[in-house]
Order: C-alpha cells, then structure tokens, then sequence
C-alpha cells in the first residue's frame, strides 16, 4: 500500500528498489484487478441479461436457445409493458406513501434521539432500554394484533397502516440517531440554553443543521424500507388500483408464470423503471448510503 | 441562572417580581415536560405497535381464534396440534433450519472476503465497491422476480450458464433438492451490504499494529489470522446475530419465488405463519402461538451465540 501512495510524488526514488522487490508487487495487483473485474461482471451480468430481455421482441424472448443479446432493439417495451399494470399509477400511489413515512419515521426519531441524548429529564435511561427493546422485537410476532387493530378501525385496504406507523418513531433508527448526538459538542446547546432558548428551539436552529448526515443516512434508510416493502402492502392492499410497486410488479410476474404469454420483455421493461428511483438515489447519495451501514456496525465498538 | 443574565440595575417592583416568578415557573415547568413531548410519538408507538401486540399475541397463542368475535381460551392446544398433529409443523421447522444454516454462514464468509478484497488503496477501488453493492439498492421483489426469470429451466440464464460450462441443466427453483440453495444464491448476490460493514471494521483496526507485525516478518495471511479477525470479532458477533433474526423472519423469497413449494421444500416458517394467519383460513390463534414460537426460538439461539462469545470474541478492554 505505501508502495501507491509514492508512486505519483518521487518518481526518481522508485528506480532504485530493486527489480525482484517490485515485480511481485505488479503481479499481485495485476491478479488483483482480475479478481475483481471477474467478481464485478459476475454480479452484473443479471442485471445486462434484465436489460437486454426488456429490449427484445415477442418473438425474440421464446427463441431457443435464448440469446444473451437482442436480435433488435424494441424501445416500445417500456411503454406497452407499464401499461399492463397501470405502471404511473403504482409509481404515484408508492411515492405518496414512501415520500410521507419517510418524513415522519424522520421527524419522530430525530426528536426522540435528541431528547434521549441532550435532555436531562427522570426516567431517561429507563425510556432508552424501552426503545432499543424494541429494536430486538421481531415485526412477526406483533403483525397480527396490529393487523386486526386496523382492521377494527376499518382501515383495511387503505395506506393508513403503511403510512401511520412510521410517524410513531422508528427504535432503529432512534438508537442511531443518539450514537450521533453523543458525539456533538455539549457546549453548542449549553451556551443556546443561557441566551434562553427552548430546548425545541436549540433542536430546530442547531442540532438539526448540525446532524444532516445523520437525518440524510435515517432518509434513506426509510426510503429504502418503504420502497421496498411487501409484506404489509400484501397483509392491507386488496384493490389493485391502491397496490404499491412492490405488490404491482409480484403480481404482474404471477400472471406471467401462470399465463399463456409469457411477455417477460413486457415485465423486465416495467422491472427496470421500478428501480430507477433507488438507484438514482444511491448514485446522488451514496456517501451517506456507506456512512448509515457503516456507523450501524461501529456503533457497536 | 436568570439572575446572572439580567442586568444589575433592574430592580424590579414587587408585583412585577411576582409576575416574573410565576413567568419563571412556568418556563422550568415547560423545561421539565419538554423532552416527555420530545419522545411521546415514541413513546405511544412503542405502546402500541410493540408492546400491547407482544401481549395481545401471547395471550392469542392460547386461544381458538378467527380474528372475528371473541377468542375461546384453549390452554396449550395450539402448541399440542403444532406438535403432534400439525403435518407441515416440523418439515417447515427443518426448512428453516436449512435456509439459515445456509444462508448466514455464505453471507458472513463471502461478505468478509470482499472486504478484505476491496480494503485497498488501489485506483478503481471504489468502482468495485459500488459495484458490488449495487444489488444491495435494488428493491427485493425487483430482484427476486428477476432470478425468477433467470432460474427459467427453458429460457433463463442460469442454465445456460450450466450449458456453456458443459454441466447438466437444473430445474432449480421446481427442484426439490435445488430449490432452497437457489434461494440462498440469490441472497448472496446481495452481500454487499454486510462487505460495507467489514469494511468499516476494517478500516478501524490500528494500522500500527499490521506495521509491527511487518516488521517481525508476519505474511500477509498469518496477520489475518492473527490481527484482523480477532480484531473485528466483535462486528463479526454483530452481524451474526442480527443475520440469523432476519434469516428466521426472511418471507418475500418464499411468497415470490415457491410458495413454499415444491412438496413443502421451502415452506418456511414464516411463510407457514403467513398462510395459517392470512392464507384464508385465518387461524389467528394458531399463528400467534407460531409467532411465539419463532420470536423464543429466536431468542434462544442469539442467547447461546451471545454466550458463546466469550470465547471467541475479543475484548480490547482485557487486552
């Protein structure tokens, strides 16, 4: 590694190591960049083989044996294929639903990370083993009981159960959001609190500009989270008019194993456009996509 | 503390004193009721999407119970029908067993292994790094229904792949025996999050160390065994526990791809939870007494792998 780092700056000092030091250096980092060019292609071959089916004709996706790459290009899959489930509906009723949880597991967890960090109040630590509790509480052991309360409340088949939950504090997320207020200086809110400020006040004006790697890194985890979710639009949803995405496309792909006509270039085309959205996100936030995995697992240090 | 900031001169009168008091009362009052408000959405969510289920459901496990009208108590006739009668009880148990003997050991290994793989300073490092972590964005239904396309025995990639490798094709997911490693494969192809999280582990370990061992003439694999593995042990405790609780809850695979199927090969217990309480049947008592099932089986076994640590898991606070 110390070899990288002096290569750019002092070329001339390079010359003098001798030739058998430096030629198992170049092997290695020849092999290196093999191995993980083999790996790299590996892993995405799925997703070109995802996009080459999208791109295929009706008659070019049932010839045998397949061929890895379209015969001709059929950009039309992209329109005619969304239109088998109401695509830009589905896109619209997922965002509403994504863009709101997101907001309020957000808010909620902030506040309550913020509280459970800063504030000096009876029953602290008590509250603070309540919540990470929470965290180790399997979501299946409480999904039937919150089902039928729901269900009681006669909100079945509306985004209610999606959507509500998320604004009642995420522990997950709480938990993070402490570790990262820990680490902010005492003396910001000390000297806030002498000129008279609230403590909501020195939370909004100060730690919330302060922390915006962490409620960045808590966003998109949410977002993740909500985009991604199947099993509680499936246990909810039953019109296909209020499906999310996720139930969309699973359904979509059950009445392609079941059917008479197969169109995967149809499903692919549709499958490509509901990954669009994470993706974009991760290529314009991916620092803070690394920073949330990576302080989830050094939390623990 | 008010007093120091207020300005000597200012002398107030006494019914201004008065005022100013209670004005002060009530801002200490607020002080002290202020971080209740902070953590009260918390606070009524865990009480009620937490801990009134936990009840609700453990009382349930005890009963006959639609989900409609009242629960008949029945004692433990539900764990007693699981046990003895239940024909689909123990295989989803051992289906269960097999996914997580599976699944978490390869996400553990072939995730450590990038790890180490991408722990350089080499140039294109990073393009490796997303490259890799790529499938992790993806949106799992996304994913599945794609592999379910490439484990098409006639028209998918996968046995092609077998074919250009001179290897016999495979029924894959409507194989018995292939079923449950198919899945698991796919699962593996996401191990770039739990590379990310080596990473960070690895990155954290005190370059000096590696340098004195250098200098005593340590290979590159001997320092492994000897300086990072046991230096990330406490990651490695980490990522095992919260790997096998959600191997245990894994669902969207079963429900997308098999349905349990075939002949009950990955009928899963979650995915038997799933269709006892959902499936039309609604036995919701029963599947709260599997709900309990799966929540003490999973606490039993983080128990013996936290208890377990002790000797396998280094603490730099002995050291």
């Amino acid at each position: 590694m110390s070899a990288v780092a002096l290569g750019h700056g002092i070329r001339p000092a390079r010359r003098r190591v001798p030739l058998a030091h430096r030629v198992p250096v170049t092997v290695s980092r020849i092999s290196w960049y093999a191995l993980c060019t083999l790996l790299a292609v590996t892993m995405l071959v799925p997703l070109l083989w995802m996009v080459s089916i999208a791109l295929k004709s009706n008659d070019n996706i049932l010839q045998l044996p397949p061929k890895f790459f379209p015969t001709s290009y059929v950009w039309s899959n992209f329109v005619n294929g969304p239109a088998q489930i109401h695509f830009p509906r589905l896109f619209v009723n997922t965002v509403i639903i994504t863009v709101v949880s997101t907001a309020g597991a957000v808010t909620s967890s902030m506040l309550a990370g913020y509280a459970l960090s800063r504030l000096e109040f009876k029953g602290r630590k008590v509250f603070f083993y309540l919540f990470t509790f929470a965290i180790f509480v399997p979501s299946i052991v409480t999904i039937i009981p919150i089902e039928r309360l729901f269900f009681g409340m006669g909100l079945i088949n509306t985004w209610i159960p999606l959507i509500l939950p998320s604004f009642f504090g995420n522990p997950l997320f709480i938990f993070l959001a402490r570790q990262f207020f820990i680490s902010v200086p005492h003396s910001i809110d000390e000297s806030a609190m002498m000129d008279g400020a609230s403590s909501f006040r020195i939370f909004r004006s100060l730690m919330v500009p302060l922390t915006k790697p962490l409620w960045i890194t808590m966003a998109i985890l949410a977002f993740q989270m909500s985009w991604n979710d199947y099993l509680s639009p499936l246990i909810y949803l039953n019109s296909p008019g209020r499906y999310t995405l996720s139930l969309g496309m699973a359904t979509f792909m059950g009445t392609l194993t079941s059917g008479t006509t197969p169109q995967y270039n149809y499903y692919m085309a549709s499958n490509l456009l509901y990954m669009i959205p994470p993706l974009l996100l991760f290529f314009f936030a991916q620092r803070y996509f690394m920073m949330g995995l990576g302080s989830l697992g050094l939390t623990n240090k | 503390m008010l007093d120091l900031s207020a300005p000597a001169s200012a002398v107030p009168a006494r019914g201004e004193a008065l005022l100013s008091d209670r004005k002060a009362k009530r801002a200490r009052r607020r002080r002290q009721l202020g971080p209740y408000l902070f953590i009260l959405p918390t606070l009524v969510g865990i009480c009620v999407f937490t801990v009134y289920p936990l009840i609700s459901s453990l009382y349930h496990a005890f009963t006959n119970w639609s989900g409609l009208g009242a629960a008949k108590w029945i004692g433990f006739g539900n764990f007693q029908y699981l046990f003895t009668q239940d024909p689909t009880f123990w295989p989803s148990l051992k289906a269960t067993g097999y996914f997580v003997l599976l699944s978490v050991p390869a996400s553990m290994v072939f995730g450590l292994a990038l790890a180490v793989l991408v722990n350089r300073a080499f140039v294109g490092v990073k393009l490796f790094r997303t490259i890799f972590y790529l499938p992790v964005v993806l949106p799992s239904i996304a994913v599945l229904t794609l592999w379910q396309y490439i484990y098409d025995p006639a028209y998918g990639l996968a046995n092609q792949v077998l074919h250009a490798l001179g290897l016999p094709a495979s029924q894959w997911l409507n194989s018995q025996s292939m079923a449950m490693p198919s899945i698991v494969i796919i699962g593996v192809w996401g191990v770039g999050s739990s590379m990310i999280i080596f990473l960070a582990a690895l990155q954290n370990v005190p370059q000096e160390i590696y340098e004195a061992a250098r200098v005593d003439g340590s290979g590159a694999w001997r320092m492994f065994r000897s300086i990072t593995l046991p230096m990330i042990t406490p990651l490695l405790l980490l990522q095992l526990i919260l790997g096998l609780s959600l191997s245990f809850q894994a669902f969207n695979q079963f429900q997308v791809l098999t349905k349990g199927g075939p002949n009950q090969a990955t009928n899963v217990f979650m995915y038997k939870i799933y269709t006892d309480a959902f499936g039309g049947y609604s036995q919701l008592g029963l599947a709260s007494a599997e709900t309990w099932i799966l929540f003490l089986i999973i606490m039993a076994v983080t128990a013996v792998v936290l208890k377990s640590s002790s000797m396998w898991v280094f603490d730099d606070r002995q050291a």
